[in-house]
C-alpha cells in the first residue's frame, strides 16, 4: 500500500473526548455521584524495612466517623499478589496490607474507612504499629553484595530470578571478549538514572459501588482495566463476573496508574460496609508512594575500531525495582530488547538484572525501559565519537542497522528507515554532512 | 472539628488570639495557611473581611495594610523591588490572593516581599489584646517571628538608596525561592553611605546579613567590594536543603545572586 | 460541629448552604453543588485545575475556605459554558489540540477568560505568564499558548477578516 493510499497515518484524528473536555463535561471517576460515599484512608509504614510485631486498630475503630478498619486479616484469601501472575509472571511477592513485615517507608498496613475524609485521615494516624527495625538496603549495590539482607524469601540475592534460573534476561551473541581483544579503542563507561514521579495532574483513585446482592462497579482512573479487575477478583477470591470496571478516562497516567494499588482494597472495603468506598491518593501520596520510573545503572563496554564500526558491545544494566516486583521483570526484558540500540553490531552481550531494595516500589513510565537506555546507548556514542575522533552524526550512521542486517536478538532487521531518520534529521538541524554519508541508504550492504 | 471565626473588627481579632492562643489559625488569602496552620488549628480566623488593605504613600515613606495582596502590590505600588518579588509569589492566582502579612508569616522558602521588606527596614505594627505595638521587622525575625496578636500595618520609611530585588527560582513564573536578595545601597560622595541587604532561602526567616553590608560600608561600590560582600553572605547564612535546592547550592547562589544585585546598583 | 448558612451565586444562580467550619469553595462547588469541572489536583494550591472566578478575580477555590466567600459571586467553566461567553476558545482548543487528558482544562480556560476579561490583547509572554498557575502535564503548553493567541488574533482581527 502506498503512502498516498494511507487515510489516517499523516492525518490528524480528534482526540474523542476533546468536546467534553472544553466544556468540562468530561466525567472522571471522582466526578461519579455517589450517594452515602465513605472514605478510606491508608495507615503507612514509617520504616524502609521492619518486622511488624503487633497491628493495634482499637484506637482507630472507636474514633469519630469510622465505619471500618482493614487489616491483612481481613484479607478473605490470598495476602499477597502481582497484577502479572496472570500472565505468568512471579511469585506473588507484594503485600496487600502488610503482615510479617514492610519493606519500604510508605507499605500499606491499615486501611481506615470512614465518613468524611477528615475523619478517616484522623483515624488512621490513630492506628499503632510496633515494629523491630531491619537493616536497612537503599542502593544497588548495598542490595547486591554478598550477605546483604534479604528483602524477600523468594530472592535471597535481592534480586528478580528470570526463567531458568538466570540472574538476568540476556542477550548473548557473538563473542565479545574475542572482539574486544581484536578492536583497535575501548569504550567504557556507567550511566545513572533518577527515579522520575509521572506526577499527573489527577491522582491515582477509585471508587467501588456495591451493586445488588454481590456485585461490586468499580470506577477507576488505572490505566490497565483489565489488569485492574483481574487483580481485584484474584486478591478477593471472586469471579470476575461479579465486578464491573469503569474507566478509560484517566487524568493523565504516563505509566503512573499501573500499580492496582488502590482498586483492590476500595472494593474490599465497599464489600464488607455495604456502602459506596471512594479512595483518593493526596498530592503526597502521589508524589511518595505511587510508583515513579524505575532509577537505572547502564554499564557499557564497547569496542571500536578506528573507522568507526562498533564491533563488540558488553551491557550490564541494573533496574532499581524498589521493595516489590510490580512490572520490573516486564520493563527489564523490554530493556534487554531496546538495548544494544538501532546499530549492527556483530558481537553483543547483555545482562538487564532487576535489583529490589527497600525504596518505594517503581514502575513504568513512558518508554518502559527505554529512557534509560537510550540516554546511556546515546551519550555513549558521543563519547566514542570524542574518542576517535569522529563527527557523532558520521559515527551513528556507520553503525545504524540497515535492512535485513540480524540483530543481536536473532531478529531480521525489517523496514529500516534509521538512516533516513538520520539524514533528515541532519537536515532539519542545518547539520552539514559529507556526500558519502548523505549518499547512504537503509538499503546498502549489509554492515559489519 | 474547626470553629471558623469571623472578627468584625481589629481589636476584635486581637481578642480572639488572646483567648485562643496557639490553637488559633489565621487565614488571610489562605495560601500558606489553608495549607499548614489551619488544618490542625481548634479556631480559624478569617480576617480578609477587616479590610487592612490600604496603601499610603507619603513624601516620608510608605504604609501597607496587612491585607495588602500580591495583584494590589503589581497594580497599585510602582515600586520595582517590591513589584519584582510579587510577580514571583505563585501564579496570578494565588497573587489575588495572598497578602503581604501572609507572606511575612510564610515558611522558608517562601516569602520573597518580606525580603524585599527587610532591606526598606520596615517597621510591623500587631493589634493586641494590649493595645498596638510596633517592632522593626528585622527584630521581629531575630526574636524568632512569634507574634502575639494580628499583624495590621507594614510601614518603610523612604529607601535610604537604590533598592533591587533579585531571584533564583526554578522556573520563570511561579516559582518557590531557592534564594532571593534585596539590597538597598546609598551611595554618598562615591563611598557607599549605607546598605541594607536581606535575603531569603538562607535560613529559618528572611534575614538581614549584617557582615554584607559592613563590607560595603565606607567603600566604593565596585568588583573588590563586591566580591567581599558576597563572599561574606555566603559565609554569614544558614541555608537549608529542601525539595526545592540543597544547602549547597542555596550557599552559591546566595553569593552569586548578591553579586549581581550589586552590579545592577553600581551600573546604575 | 459549628454549621453556617452562607448564600452566594455561582454561575449566575443564588445559593443558600449550610456549611462547616473548613469546607472550601472548591468542596462546595464539586460536592455540593455538582460542578465537577472543578478539579482536585492537589490541594495545595500548586495545579491550578481548582480555578475559578470570584467576584471578577481568578481565585484558587481548594485554598478559599467557603466562608470567605457569603455574598460573593463565583464563576466555573460551566457557567461560562451555560453563558457561551468562550465558544471561540473551546473551538480553538479543539483545532489546536490543546488538551490531552483534559483534566487541566478546566482550570486553563478559567484562567484564560480572567486573563483576557483585562487584557483582551494579550502577547505571549502575557499569555504565558497569566497560565503559570496552571499546570499541564500532558500537552507542553504550546497548543494552549497557540489556542489563546488564536483567539486573541481573532477578537482583534474582526474588522480585517
Amino acid at each position: 500500500m502506498a503512502i498516498k493510499d494511507l487515510k489516517i497515518v499523516g492525518q490528524p484524528v480528534r482526540l474523542r473526548d476533546l468536546d467534553t473536555h472544553v466544556t468540562g463535561e468530561t466525567v472522571y471517576y471522582e466526578d461519579v455521584r455517589v450517594p452515602r460515599l465513605l472514605h478510606l484512608k491508608m495507615h503507612r509504614s514509617t520504616y524502609s524495612h521492619a518486622k511488624i510485631l503487633n497491628i493495634d486498630t482499637a484506637e482507630a475503630k472507636s474514633s469519630p466517623g469510622v465505619v471500618c478498619v482493614l487489616t491483612h486479616e481481613d484479607l478473605p484469601g490470598k495476602k499477597k499478589f502481582n497484577a502479572l501472575a496472570g500472565v505468568g509472571v512471579g511469585p506473588e511477592d507484594e503485600s496487600v496490607l502488610a503482615f510479617e513485615k514492610v519493606r519500604w517507608k510508605g507499605e500499606s498496613v491499615v486501611a481506615v474507612i470512614a465518613e468524611t475524609p477528615a475523619q478517616a485521615e484522623a483515624a488512621a494516624a490513630k492506628v499503632k504499629v510496633d515494629y523491630e527495625e531491619l537493616p536497612v538496603v537503599l542502593g544497588i549495590d548495598e542490595a547486591l553484595k554478598d550477605g546483604a539482607p534479604v528483602i524477600t524469601a523468594h530472592w535471597p540475592n535481592n534480586h528478580y530470578i528470570f526463567p531458568e534460573n538466570h540472574r538476568a534476561a540476556q542477550v548473548r551473541f557473538g563473542d565479545v571478549e574475542k572482539a574486544f581483544a581484536e578492536a583497535d579503542h575501548i569504550v567504557e563507561d556507567s550511566y545513572e538514572t533518577q527515579p522520575i514521579e509521572q506526577a499527573p495532574i489527577e491522582t491515582n483513585g477509585c471508587i467501588a459501588v456495591p451493586v445488588g446482592e454481590n456485585r461490586i462497579t468499580v470506577y477507576s482512573n488505572t490505566q490497565g482495566l483489565q489488569f485492574s479487575l483481574d487483580t481485584t477478583a484474584g486478591i478477593l477470591d471472586i469471579p470476575t463476573s461479579k465486578l464491573r470496571f469503569i474507566g478509560g478516562t484517566v487524568g493523565g497516567g504516563f505509566g503512573g496508574k499501573v500499580d492496582m494499588q488502590v482498586e483492590p482494597i476500595t472494593t474490599l472495603a465497599a464489600m464488607r460496609t455495604g456502602r459506596p468506598v471512594k479512595f483518593k491518593y493526596t498530592r503526597e501520596e502521589e508524589m511518595r508512594v505511587s510508583s515513579s520510573r524505575s532509577a537505572w545503572r547502564v554499564v557499557i563496554k564497547d569496542g571500536v575500531m578506528n573507522d568507526g564500526r562498533i564491533i563488540a558491545r558488553k551491557i550490564t544494566t541494573y533496574q532499581d525495582s524498589g521493595a516489590y516486583l510490580r512490572f520490573s521483570s516486564y520493563g527489564g526484558m523490554k530493556h534487554c530488547g531496546h538495548m544494544p540500540g538501532p546499530y549492527t553490531i556483530p558481537n553483543v552481550w547483555i545482562d538487564s538484572i532487576v535489583v529490589f531494595t527497600n525504596r518505594a516500589p517503581s514502575n513504568a513510565m513512558r518508554g518502559f525501559g527505554v529512557m534509560a537506555g537510550s540516554f546511556a546507548l546515546e551519550v555513549q556514542m558521543d563519547t566514542i565519537a570524542e574518542t576517535i575522533g569522529m563527527d557523532p552524526w558520521e559515527l551513528r550512521l556507520i553503525n545504524a542497522y540497515r535492512e535485513g542486517d540480524m540483530k543481536s536478538h536473532q531478529k531480521e532487521v525489517e523496514d529500516a528507515g534509521m538512516v533516513e531518520t538520520i539524514l533528515t534529521a541532519a537536515k532539519l538541524a542545518g547539520k552539514q554532512l559529507p556526500e558519502a554519508f548523505q549518499n547512504m541508504s537503509s538499503f546498502d550492504q549489509k554492515a559489519g | 472539628m474547626a470553629e471558623y471565626l469571623q472578627p468584625g473588627s481589629v481589636e476584635e481579632a486581637a481578642g480572639m488570639i488572646a483567648s485562643h492562643g496557639s490553637s488559633l489559625a489565621i487565614v488571610a488569602g489562605g495560601t500558606s495557611a489553608m495549607r499548614y496552620s489551619a488544618p490542625q488549628a481548634e479556631q480559624v480566623m478569617g480576617v480578609r473581611g477587616l479590610g487592612m488593605n490600604n496603601i499610603e504613600r507619603s513624601s516620608g515613606g510608605l504604609s501597607l495594610g496587612a491585607g495588602v495582596t500580591m495583584s494590589q502590590i503589581r497594580e497599585s505600588l510602582p515600586i520595582p523591588a517590591l513589584q519584582d518579588a510579587a510577580r514571583g509569589v505563585g501564579g496570578p492566582a494565588v497573587q489575588n490572593m495572598a497578602t503581604i502579612g501572609g507572606n511575612i508569616f510564610a515558611r522558608q522558602p517562601y516569602g520573597d516581599v518580606a525580603v524585599v521588606l527587610l532591606a526598606l527596614d520596615a517597621t510591623v505594627t500587631f493589634s493586641t489584646a494590649n493595645g498596638e505595638r510596633s517592632q522593626k521587622l528585622v527584630e521581629f525575625y531575630d526574636a524568632g517571628a512569634q507574634a502575639d496578636g494580628l499583624l495590621t500595618r507594614i510601614d518603610c520609611a523612604a529607601p535610604g538608596g537604590e533598592l533591587v530585588y533579585l531571584k533564583c527560582g526554578r522556573r520563570r513564573f511561579n516559582s518557590p525561592t531557592v534564594v532571593a536578595v534585596a539590597a538597598c545601597i546609598g551611595i554618598d560622595n562615591g563611598k557607599v553611605g549605607n546598605a541594607c541587604i536581606a535575603f531569603g532561602g538562607a535560613g529559618k526567616h528572611p534575614m538581614r546579613c549584617v557582615a554584607a553590608e559592613q563590607a560595603l560600608i565606607g567603600k566604593a561600590l565596585g568588583d573588590a567590594s563586591i566580591k567581599a560582600a558576597a563572599q561574606q553572605a555566603a559565609g554569614a547564612c544558614s541555608p537549608g536543603t529542601d525539595s526545592v535546592a540543597t544547602e549547597w547550592y542555596r550557599r552559591r547562589m546566595i553569593a552569586t545572586y548578591l553579586t549581581r544585585a550589586l552590579q545592577q546598583i553600581a551600573a546604575g | 460541629m459549628a454549621s453556617k448558612i452562607v448564600s452566594l451565586k455561582v454561575n449566575g444562580k443564588i445559593e443558600e448552604l449550610v456549611v462547616s467550619a473548613l469546607m472550601t469553595l472548591q468542596d462546595v462547588l464539586r460536592d455540593t453543588l455538582d460542578y465537577t469541572s472543578v478539579k482536585e489536583g492537589c490541594r495545595q494550591g500548586g495545579c491550578g485545575s481548582c480555578s475559578v472566578i470570584v467576584d471578577g478575580e481568578l481565585r484558587l477555590s481548594c485554598l478559599t475556605p467557603i466562608q470567605e466567600v457569603d455574598g460573593s459571586e463565583v464563576t466555573t467553566l460551566e457557567g461560562l459554558n451555560q453563558s457561551n461567553s468562550i465558544t471561540a476558545l473551546q473551538n480553538q482548543f479543539v483545532e489546536k489540540y490543546a488538551a490531552q487528558c483534559g483534566f487541566c482544562t478546566p482550570g486553563m480556560m478559567v484562567a484564560i477568560k480572567a486573563l483576557l476579561d483585562s487584557n483582551p490583547n494579550p502577547d505571549r509572554e502575557e499569555i504565558v505568564e497569566a497560565l503559570a498557575g496552571n499546570i499541564c502535564r500532558c500537552t507542553g503548553y504550546l497548543p494552549i499558548i497557540e489556542a489563546v493567541e488564536s483567539v486573541v488574533a481573532e477578537m482583534s482581527g474582526a474588522s480585517g477578516e
